[in-house]
């Protein structure tokens, strides 16, 4: 098919080929956008939270006149009845492991701070999420030690909730540990995880993501430090892994186990997150990156509304050239044009018109792209979002054409005879 | 060069079916130049379009060039329209996106001519025709003879076998028309078989022969006497077998 009589007639039809044109452009660069947004979102969504989090999940509770906390009898008290519940849901058969958290991974509730080299740092050299707990924290939740070693049972002491956080040893994911110490001697170095209390790091873990699923942690995501100590206070969270299969019974039992253990308590079971309730780590992830999901969701309609616009615009102005063109049609046809003539010369022309369309709209994307980053700090889009939806565009448009291009082919070349 | 035998032609609608051609029997010898006249509704376009393979026909036989092209395929029928037949119609059917080169290169290039033979090919047809200055003109541009030149320079580009004109004449004034009938004239007298549909007499008269299409069948107005002779409405009339 040769181009030249082609663009010949698309200079007739200046008004309906630009519009046209742009259109592809303008949906090129935001879908090419869009989905790159929408990849970035899946990722952040998918990536590993670096514990086990099969079969695991947790309850939050708030024990009903309990002691304040704020003196040491009460402190101790706090411990005891918070040592009991874990005993009691470990005792329950289908339990594989359960311990006293602060917090998880991905439950928008952080504790965190300032890690500093010197005592009495004026700027921190690192932001970090603590998690209180004892030696079974790395064994229960499934964390990866990958240098040094675990607390011992007499590592582990115990604080008031409103306690000062003084801990001798301590255990930090290797993205801080790097990130404290870049040579990677970060093993046995001291740190000050309070202001002026130095604390040696006996253990390096691989990952363990910050509690916040939120961007305002998105600087020191992997930043995450054990700390050797049980929490006490009127509230209590217990990580919970049942054993394979066993979840959604364990889901059901545990709280019952906790209420004959000691009734005085607020457990919530439902569907909301609120400050007391059990709920799978599936669903804690699920509600964390809900807003992502969302999002997702939404870009992707909006993309696909948006190919389905482009495509039916294709569809529109064809099948009106097509109606237009009936005549014209049946000349070609009289003077020796195949059906395969006819068809070909309809998706050559829609070529052409995608074709420049998807070089116009490369070149808005990319412009897209980096006004985003100027405005949102978002990242350098892959030149192969933009190369594969420029083969997209061009595929939706040879599929948009080829229905009205196939009844233009059928067109009698008996027009040609046929007065206007 | 042309020869239908009993042919027909049928429109059918669920409630009623209309013969547009019926026993209609037609020879054309090569280099003839016939016109064929007939009153509106008669069946005359509907016999150009079958003889230019732009329709098919209901029964019968049609040879064109010695081939029966009863049971060719679409494919076929389109590249025998391109390689043997040159049409002129009544409102020239030039493509009005096209400039004049570019309407005459039509049929050449689905013929897949190399450029340089279609180039040669273009500029001597249109030379011919008197037009070669006007090549990059848009058919808007031409007066309606031009235009009519350029579809037969169109036509004639292709070297077609069989030049077939329905009414060539009938939307210009009489100064174009006679113009455009010389250049048929001349180029029958150049060895083109030429058949023309007309409404006009006196064109009529120019060609070597007049066919009469009445209620789709064909008597050859050189035997009019026979016509009158016989009931030719019921039994058709086998015109130059």
């Amino acid at each position: 098919m040769k181009l030249h009589p082609i663009l010949a007639a698309l200079k007739k039809h200046k008004a309906g080929v630009t519009l046209i044109t742009l259109q592809i452009a303008l949906t090129l660069a935001i879908v090419c956008n869009a989905v790159f947004i929408i990849g970035q979102r899946i990722d952040r969504i998918n990536r590993p939270s670096g514990i086990d989090e099969s079969n695991l999940f947790m309850i939050t509770q708030s024990w009903v006149g309990a002691p304040s906390g704020d003196d040491e009898g009460s402190v101790e008290k706090l411990d005891s009845m918070q040592r009991t519940d874990v005993a009691t849901l470990r005792n329950l058969p289908d339990v594989q492991s359960a311990i006293a958290i602060n917090t998880l991974p991905l439950v928008n509730s952080t504790w965190s701070g300032g890690i500093g080299l010197k005592p009495n740092q004026q700027n921190s050299t690192a932001q970090a999420a603590f998690y209180f707990g004892t030696d079974q924290m790395i064994p229960a939740l499934g964390l990866k030690l990958v240098a040094g070693r675990n607390f011992t049972p007499a590592d582990v002491n115990h604080m008031g909730f409103r306690g000062h956080n003084r801990p001798p040893i301590v255990i930090v994911t290797k993205a801080l540990a790097d990130k404290l110490f870049p040579k990677g001697n970060a093993l046995g170095k001291t740190i000050y995880v309070d202001r002026d209390t130095p604390s040696t790091i006996i253990g390096i873990i691989a990952r363990m993501q910050v509690p916040s699923p939120n961007s305002w942690a998105n600087d020191w995501f992997w930043n995450s430090v054990l700390i050797p100590t049980r929490l006490d206070a009127g509230f209590a969270r217990y990580a919970v892994r049942a054993k394979p299969g066993r979840l959604q019974a364990v889901m059901q039992e545990a709280p019952k186990a906790l209420f004959a253990s000691n009734p005085m308590r607020v457990i919530e079971t439902g569907t909301d997150f609120d400050e007391t309730s059990v709920h799978s780590f599936a669903d804690i992830r699920a509600h964390a990156y809900r807003a992502d999901r969302g999002m997702a969701i939404l870009m992707g309609v909006i993309c696909l509304i948006l190919l389905c616009v482009t495509a039916a615009g294709i569809v529109g102005l064809t099948s009106f050239w097509v109606g237009q063109r009936r005549k014209q049609i049946g000349i070609r046809r009289a003077l020796g044009a195949t059906r395969s003539d006819i068809l070909r010369y309809f998706q050559s022309e829609n070529l052409l018109i995608a074709g420049a369309g998807v070089v116009l709209g490369a070149i808005l994307a990319v412009g897209l792209n980096l006004w985003m980053m100027r405005q949102f700090q978002m990242d350098r889009m892959p030149v192969l979002y933009v190369l594969t939806g420029m083969l997209l565009l061009l595929a939706l448009g040879q599929g948009a054409v080829f229905a009205p291009a196939r009844r233009a082919s059928k067109v009698s070349p008996v027009e040609a005879t046929r007065s206007v | 060069m042309l020869k239908m035998t009993h042919l027909s032609k049928v429109y059918r609608t669920e409630v009623v079916e209309t013969y547009a051609l019926r026993d209609f029997n037609i020879d054309v010898k090569e280099g003839e130049f016939v016109a064929v006249m007939g009153p509106s509704g008669s069946g005359k376009t509907t016999f150009l379009t079958i003889a230019g393979l732009l329709e098919s026909f209901t029964g019968g036989e049609y040879l064109l060039d010695g081939v029966d092209v009863s049971n060719l395929g679409d494919n076929a029928r389109s590249k025998i329209r391109n390689e043997k037949i040159g049409f002129v119609f009544q409102s020239f059917n030039l493509i009005p996106d096209l400039n004049v080169h570019d309407n005459v290169e039509v049929p050449l290039r689905y013929r897949g001519m190399k450029s340089a033979e279609r180039n040669q090919r273009i500029q001597e047809s249109l030379e011919r025709v008197g037009l070669a200055s006007r090549m990059k003109h848009y058919p808007a541009e031409l007066s309606g003879g031009q235009q009519q030149r350029v579809a037969i320079a169109r036509a004639l580009a292709g070297s077609p076998r069989l030049l077939l004109a329905d009414e060539p004449t009938g939307n210009l004034d009489t100064q174009m028309a006679r113009g455009v009938m010389e250049l048929l004239e001349e180029i029958h007298r150049g060895g083109a078989t030429i058949v023309m549909v007309t409404h006009d007499p006196e064109l009529a008269a120019r060609a070597q022969r007049s066919v009469h299409i009445i209620d789709g069948q064909a008597v050859d107005i050189a035997e009019e006497p026979r016509f009158h002779a016989h009931d030719s409405h019921a039994d058709g009339a086998q015109v130059g077998a």
